[in-house]
């Protein structure tokens, strides 16, 4: 089975998106991440929901994890506040990093691997330039035990 | 004697430029010292006038551990929140408090660790507060400098005067636990001055301060109890090295040893604070500088210190202070400390120009300590908080710092020149 065979059609947003507007996607839909995409419609990066919920810790509680403790509950309105004054880019790496990006008639091994060694949640299945769509950790787990009884 | 010096000063030059990881320069500089034959390994692993002085080393070690096995106990946040509540949350009590609980923690610990330690509390106190956290970092930075010149096991150029000198934690704390605590009020009065623009804060906002609850920090109580245990007898130890005549170095790796075994901790726990590259710089500059003592370059740069001092005992404290002060705020006070002990440990050795003058030995300590509060760069605490502070969005330029710090320093070098002339 290849890639493309498997791919499905995914949300993709813009760096500069805000991104509450990203992390309401997320979270009513329960995607895994998102596919951020630059003006020419081409992949820039993978943004997972697990960097969503990283911004929501201010860094200096991801410095010292103690801090969350002290704290006490933290207003529900001021992590959706500092989600609304960020766009997706900063919610990204500062540094760049390698895309899960595979050609569709790649296999499903090939997409396995990928995924594991990037640890990302999802893949982008690209025909030359075009996005094909997006195999997903579940969707991928799905085709493989699919038939398995 | 020629290839020595050269290369010591390409080490040197490449680590006041940064333009190669200072553990990699030192390592490669004594690597062609010793390839090349200029010391032997006999020189450089066995020998306590040119070696690698492993009591620093083994001290550092034992207190990494100790300190990182505290760390996890979250005794320190504990301390900031109770003492940010005592102020009630008003910025400038906040700011004082915090200070001096860093200087007293800097005292007994590293102060890269200290400042570690609190900067990450001080950003949601100031959070909190709706106050900016830059005065608050840079006073801690500032504050932990100063601290961590009072004792003995403060600042590592400390560890290296007492290894040399022979001089112990409580010929440190009497010399220069004194003069370090009017400093702490010379600067806490001097903060209240500097940042006065910065400690406007939103009544509603600072009683916010009060809902953050410090019990919450203590993460592992019986950890805690024994730790404090430990850390307690090794101080203890520390003081009573005249009587037991135990080294720091062997103290710190009892009391690291002991802690081990109570804590019931993993290794990747216990060895996680451990900074094995501070500890292989560490090693590679005693290689380096001990070639230069062999070598004779020592002896020569001894003699030029009494020529340019007029065998003057208060002129020499102050070229040390002052030049020490001076060179630490430009270049790393370590390797700068390293080659400088050797050449005050012949002066005041029996037989030397200046015999018996240990304020000389305070004179390079409080130079080297202090003197790295004048620029951003000027010592690791700085750069760790302007690091910590720049992840966190709030940038601290190298101007910013070094107006204020610029400040601190010399006021604190002002308060040790007549304290040294007076007292010694």
């Amino acid at each position: 089975m290849h890639a493309h065979e498997i791919a499905e059609p995914y949300p993709v947003m813009s760096a500069q998106t805000s991104a509450l507007e990203a992390a309401r996607l997320i979270a009513r839909e329960r995607r895994p991440g998102l596919v951020v995409i630059g003006p020419d419609g081409a992949p820039t990066a993978v943004l997972s929901a697990a960097q969503v919920v990283r911004f929501m810790v201010p860094d200096y509680v991801q410095d010292d994890p103690t801090l969350a403790a002290v704290m006490g509950e933290e207003p529900t309105a001021k992590i959706a506040a500092r989600l609304e004054r960020a766009t997706v880019a900063s919610l990204l790496p500062r540094e760049p990093e390698e895309l899960p990006v595979l050609n569709s008639d790649d296999t499903v091994l090939e997409l396995a691997a990928v995924m594991a060694r990037l640890g990302s949640p999802l893949a982008v299945v690209m025909d030359h330039r075009e996005i094909v769509g997006v195999v997903t950790a579940s969707r991928l787990l799905e085709t493989v035990l699919g038939d398995y009884q | 004697m020629i290839f020595s010096v050269v290369v010591f000063g390409i080490v040197y030059v490449l680590i006041a430029t940064e333009k190669v990881n200072r553990v990699a320069a030192v390592l490669a500089g004594a690597g062609v010292i010793l390839a090349f034959g200029a010391v032997t390994t006999e020189d450089a692993f066995y020998s306590t006038e040119t070696g690698i002085d492993w009591n620093v080393i083994f001290l550092l070690f034992g207190m990494m551990v100790i300190v990182g096995i505290l760390k996890l106990t979250g005794v320190f946040e504990y301390v900031a929140i109770w003492a940010t509540k005592k102020a009630k949350g008003r910025p400038f009590r906040v700011m004082a408090l915090l200070s001096l609980i860093t200087a007293v923690a800097s005292a007994g610990l590293d102060n890269v660790t200290t400042v570690l330690l609190i900067a990450p509390v001080t950003l949601l106190v100031c959070d909190r507060i709706g106050v900016r956290p830059v005065p608050f970092l840079i006073a801690e930075a500032l504050a932990s400098n100063i601290g961590g010149t009072a004792t003995l096991v403060g600042d590592p150029p400390n560890l290296i005067v007492a290894s040399k000198s022979g001089l112990g934690f409580n010929d440190f704390l009497i010399n220069l636990g004194p003069v370090v605590v009017i400093m702490l009020v010379a600067f806490v009065a001097l903060s209240r001055l500097l940042f006065r623009k910065d400690f406007v804060a939103d009544p509603e906002q600072v009683a916010e301060v009060m809902t953050l609850d410090e019990r919450e920090a203590i993460r592992d109580r019986p950890l805690l109890v024994k730790s404090l245990i430990v850390l307690a007898l090794v101080l203890v130890g520390f003081t009573l090295h005249g009587v037991l005549h135990i080294e720091p170095s062997v103290v710190a790796l009892l009391g690291a040893g002991i802690l081990i075994a109570i804590s019931g901790l993993r290794p990747k726990t216990y060895l996680a604070d451990v900074e094995w590259e501070t500890l292989l710089f560490f090693a590679g500059l005693f290689v380096l500088v001990g070639s230069l003592v062999k070598v004779g370059v020592i002896d020569q740069l001894a003699n030029l210190l009494v020529a340019a001092t007029n065998n003057s005992v208060p002129i020499a404290m102050m070229v040390l202070l002052w030049g020490s002060a001076t060179l630490s705020a430009i270049v790393d006070n370590i390797p700068f400390v390293a080659t400088m002990t050797p050449v005050v440990s012949e002066l005041v050795a029996p037989g030397g120009q200046y015999a018996g003058q240990n304020g000389l030995w305070w004179a390079l300590v409080l130079g080297a300590d202090l003197g790295g509060n004048a620029t951003a760069i000027g010592a690791s605490a700085n750069v760790v908080v302007a690091g910590i502070a720049k992840r966190n969005g709030h940038a601290i330029t190298f101007w910013e710092f070094t107006r204020y710090g610029l400040v601190v320093a010399v006021v604190t070098l002002l308060i040790a020149t007549p304290y040294l002339l007076l007292r010694y």
